[in-house]
């Protein structure tokens, strides 16, 4: 006796697919870190001058932390694949319509210069690894010697940070078929959480590696292994302000992005007002105001201004819910995204 | 206004959990502000040092008890809808002196807890630790003092039912007490604690008339209101707005056709209250699957609470359209009658016509479906040409036979109320 | 801050959740949820038939960390880490007694945890749910149990002085 509800909700018509589980989105969101990391990265080797030895958490923590980070994003992304062995056929070809095209033509640039980065300032950071590795120094070396390569080093990780993390954007956008992701707001956007997150997490690690007096035991012990390990002295400091401002200012415009593509969508077609409701009021609503609003984007803004004006502590906090923030608003922004569908007005 | 707003529907299940991390968030920064994250200035409540504890706590109960009875007394909230715990009094007498030891012996509670973890004590994240060990415990253990657990239950009632107490009086006796004891507990902090006053305390040297002094003042002022201002829960004294009742009348915003309640049935939905207002006998003889009799002269608004959605029908309709207005005039705010009552449910629903030859294609699939929701019903629609309007009560279906063909959920069996999670803690 | 004050505070957000959603505040409970969660996500079967996990696991519909104490609770150790952190007071301590070793704080603070998760199941609510919702609302079992948790309180309290003074 279900003959009167043939015309939807079966299965076989009205598929409420969930093709990507948790492999796109942490993909989407290493991915967006890479990208902000770099060009944090690329942008601190251009400006910094040579004298200055500021650059180790930007220029070298950054990019070596930014290449295992990536090898964990392609590896979520290969999981997802299902005829993994046929990877390389997308290098055969570049489709220059294909954001698919461009992202993995873009995934293989970024190693090289993510590498190049790392290495311009690598025997200062971690000296031991330069006594046991002699070519290291002599790589530094050759790059420093060439002011202009430095100059394309660090223009070449802006750029193919940019594009990177715009291409984890688009490539949502372009699958037409999801209302909610059918919005150009989405590039900048992951954009600019990457680099949220990004600066979020050198700023933590400038945090976690501060010599405090308040830090838990086991924190201390853990540093002292990692610094016998490496010989590395702490790293400066001084641009933990620096990052927390730039972090504060990402967060501001993503906040902003996250309203334009909201408001985009509302006054769109009834299609695409149906997608922004589910993060408002539907199904979505609770993580998102909390998770991503709440938590990801506005207590860390307000702790960072605090932490500016010089009324806390500079602490770890701000930092775990900037980066939390940032993968729960891919997850948010993914799944509601496939729950959206054209059809779903006529429900 | 209608509140609790969450009750009458004012938003859904989703935003209020948005609501909740927003209280949560008020609940959290008044608890550090306390002075609550710090098991040392919990515990010395209990050594006379600093009854901050006490203090706190019967600020905060006597501020919400005396708040939410003047605004349930002045019909902003309705307090029957506030949430009551179930009472059963040995199990939470023992839990009690459980949860005392417990107080003493890790220094918070869990509410406490939560705060001076978040704040770095580590005492406090082993006492969370702790007690999620404590939940396992008891969970494995559950089902062999599950019958100890539900002992001596006296249901969901407060101190005014329980000694038959007006409740403005109550609150005011509270009021009365609670002052007292903040006296008391400033006397003794100074004779145990070693304490001077605060400068802005009731026990305070000053002669000032001190904020902490106002406050009082304003609390015993509205305390002696509350003992003489009645009963804090609505009454079955209707109060009418024309304007209102005749503008929902007018739009026709209070009626529901008998087809839209019959896919509501078959869909199983369960967010509304059928009330069939006939006889006894009538409704014995038939009614809609899943109606509740109440007779319209023993109409009184304890049959549902007020945030429900309630449908009226009787036979025609004029009999529900009463019910409807008294009940809306005792301030419930979704009250809907079925459109043409009983005789139109039988029309539409149980022997829907067939359409003529000439109808369109539509129109047939909407009699297909129709027939099949009638067949649901234990109805027949009715074919030919010649759709005679069928004897009324001779063949209504049977109430007591099992429906026609087995369906996935049968017509006169109402579908069981979803299982909703508990509401207390 | 004045404990009068910060009673008061307390006692309008206590006043908002009753007029805003009809409910009062808590704390055990988000931490049974999570618990009668994490189980079922173990041991399937053996949380379903627990009738004790299976009261805070819903209907199977949706998430049972979509709780509003859950959220509630995720609340209070933001609301608290946000009045610490402006008050200064955020440090990575243990708050006890002088004549009392940090270990042995330790213990009892897990002790008296366990004591209290068994206690508030028992009472169906802790010092939250049941002492200041219920005592706000004059219900008959959040009274007794509320003389009773200061009863057990002061009667332990002698015998642990040298935890606490």
């Amino acid at each position: 006796m279900t003959e009167f509800t043939l015309f939807r909700h079966t299965p076989g018509i009205d598929p409420t697919l969930h093709i990507w589980g948790w492999e796109i989105p942490v993909y989407l969101f290493l991915g967006g870190l890479v990208a902000g990391l770099m060009i944090l990265a690329g942008a601190r080797l251009l400006i910094m001058r040579p004298h200055e030895r500021q650059a180790m958490v930007c220029c070298t923590i950054g990019p070596l932390a930014g290449l295992a980070l990536l090898s964990l994003g392609m590896l979520a992304l290969f999981l997802d694949l299902s005829h993994k062995l046929y990877v390389w056929r997308l290098y055969l070809i570049f489709e220059p319509t294909s954001p698919m095209s461009w992202g993995s033509w873009i995934l293989l640039l970024v190693y090289p210069a993510l590498l190049a980065n790392a290495l311009t300032h690598l025997p200062e950071t971690i000296p031991a690894l330069a006594k046991r590795a002699p070519m290291l120094v002599t790589i530094s070396d050759y790059i420093l010697a060439r002011p202009r390569l430095v100059v394309a080093i660090g223009l070449a990780n802006i750029t193919l940070g940019i594009a990177l993390g715009i291409y984890t954007g688009i490539l949502l956008g372009t699958l037409g078929a999801r209302p909610l992701w059918s919005s150009a707001v989405l590039g900048p956007l992951f954009l600019f959480s990457g680099l949220s997150t990004a600066a979020a997490l050198l700023h933590g690690i400038l945090v976690f590696t501060t010599p405090d007096a308040e830090r838990p035991e086991f924190a201390d012990f853990l540093l002292s292994l990692l610094a016998r390990w490496s010989q590395a002295r702490p790293l400066d400091t001084r641009i933990a302000p620096t990052l927390a401002q730039a972090d504060n200012s990402f967060l501001t415009i993503e906040l902003a992005l996250l309203g334009l593509l909201l408001i985009g969508h509302l006054s769109s077609t009834a299609v695409h007002q149906q997608a922004a409701w589910l993060l408002l009021t539907g199904p979505y609503a609770a993580v998102f105001w909390i998770g991503v609003i709440g938590l990801g984007i506005l207590l860390p803004l307000f702790l960072q201004h605090l932490e500016l004006q010089h009324r806390i502590r500079h602490t770890l906090a701000p930092s775990l819910l900037v980066l939390t923030g940032g993968l729960v608003l891919r997850f948010v922004l993914v799944n509601a995204g496939q729950a959206s569908h054209w059809a779903a007005m006529l429900n | 206004m209608n509140a609790p707003f969450f009750k009458y529907g004012m938003f859904g299940d989703e935003m209020s959990l948005v609501v909740a991390f927003a209280i949560g968030i008020g609940f959290g920064f008044f608890l550090e502000r306390a002075g609550f994250g710090k098991a040392r200035l919990l515990a010395a409540q209990f050594y006379f040092r600093d009854l901050r504890v006490l203090k706190v706590m019967f600020t905060a109960i006597i501020t919400a008890m005396v708040g939410s009875f003047l605004l349930a007394r002045f019909g902003l909230l309705d307090l029957s809808l506030v949430y009551l715990t179930p009472t059963f009094l040995v199990p939470q007498i023992v839990g009690g002196l459980i949860l005392g030891f417990g107080f003493i012996i890790g220094g918070y509670c869990p509410g406490t807890s939560c705060v001076s973890a978040a704040t770095g004590r580590v005492d406090g994240m082993v006492y969370l630790a702790g007690m999620i060990g404590g939940l396992v415990g008891f969970a494995e253990f559950y089902p062999r003092i599950a019958h100890l657990v539900k002992l001596t239950p006296l249901g969901q009632v407060t101190l005014a039912e329980q000694f038959n107490i007006p409740y403005g009086l109550l609150v005011f006796a509270v009021v009365l007490m609670a002052l007292g004891a903040f006296v008391a507990a400033e006397w003794a902090e100074g004779r145990f604690g070693g304490k001077t006053p605060d400068a802005d305390s009731l026990l305070a040297p000053a002669r000032r008339f001190t904020p902490v002094r106002k406050f009082a003042a304003v609390l015993a002022v509205l305390g002696l209101v509350a003992a003489f201002a009645g009963s804090p829960y609505r009454t079955a004294l209707a109060r009418v707005d024309t304007r209102q009742l005749a503008l929902d009348a007018g739009t026709k915003a209070d009626h529901v056709m008998p087809a839209e309640l019959a896919d509501w049935l078959v869909e199983g939905r369960n967010d509304f209250l059928v009330v069939d207002v006939r006889e006894p006998a009538e409704f014995a003889a038939y009614h809609i699957p899943g109606a509740l009799n109440v007779p319209l002269a023993a109409l009184t608004p304890d049959f549902a609470r007020r945030n429900e959605r309630i449908i009226f029908y009787s036979d025609g309709g004029i009999h529900a359209a009463q019910a409807w207005f008294l009940i809306r005039a005792l301030g419930f705010p979704s009250v809907y009658m079925l459109f043409g009552g009983l005789e139109e449910w039988k029309d539409t629903v149980l022997f829907p016509a067939a359409p003529l030859a000439d109808a369109s294609a539509k129109d047939r699939i909407d009699f297909a479906r129709r027939s099949a929701v009638a067949k649901y019903f234990g109805g027949t629609p009715r074919t030919g040409t010649d759709a005679t309007p069928v004897a009324p009560a001779a063949t209504l279906p049977k109430l007591a036979l099992p429906p026609p063909t087995a369906a996935p959920a049968g017509p006169n069996s109402v579908p069981a109320p979803k299982k909703k999670k508990k509401e207390g803690c | 801050m004045n404990p009068y004050w910060a009673g008061f505070g307390l006692g309008l957000v206590l006043l908002a959740s009753f007029v805003i959603m009809g409910r009062g505040l808590g704390a055990s409970g988000a931490f049974t949820t999570a618990v009668a969660t994490t189980v079922h996500a173990v041991a399937p079967g053996h949380a379903e038939g627990n009738a004790f996990y299976a009261e805070y696991l819903g209907d199977g519909t949706t998430n049972p960390l979509k709780d509003w104490l859950v959220f509630e609770v995720l609340g209070v150790f933001v609301g608290g880490f946000l009045s610490g952190a402006l008050a200064n007071r955020l440090q990575i301590t243990i708050e006890k007694g002088p004549r009392i070793s940090n270990p042995r704080r330790l213990l009892f603070a897990a002790f008296g945890g366990a004591l209290m998760g068994i206690g508030a199941k028992l009472a169906l609510g802790c010092t939250s749910g049941q002492a200041l919702t219920g005592g706000a609302l004059l219900n008959v079992g959040s009274w007794a149990f509320m003389l009773c948790v200061f009863g057990g309180a002061y009667g332990l309290a002698w015998f642990l002085r040298r935890a606490w003074l």
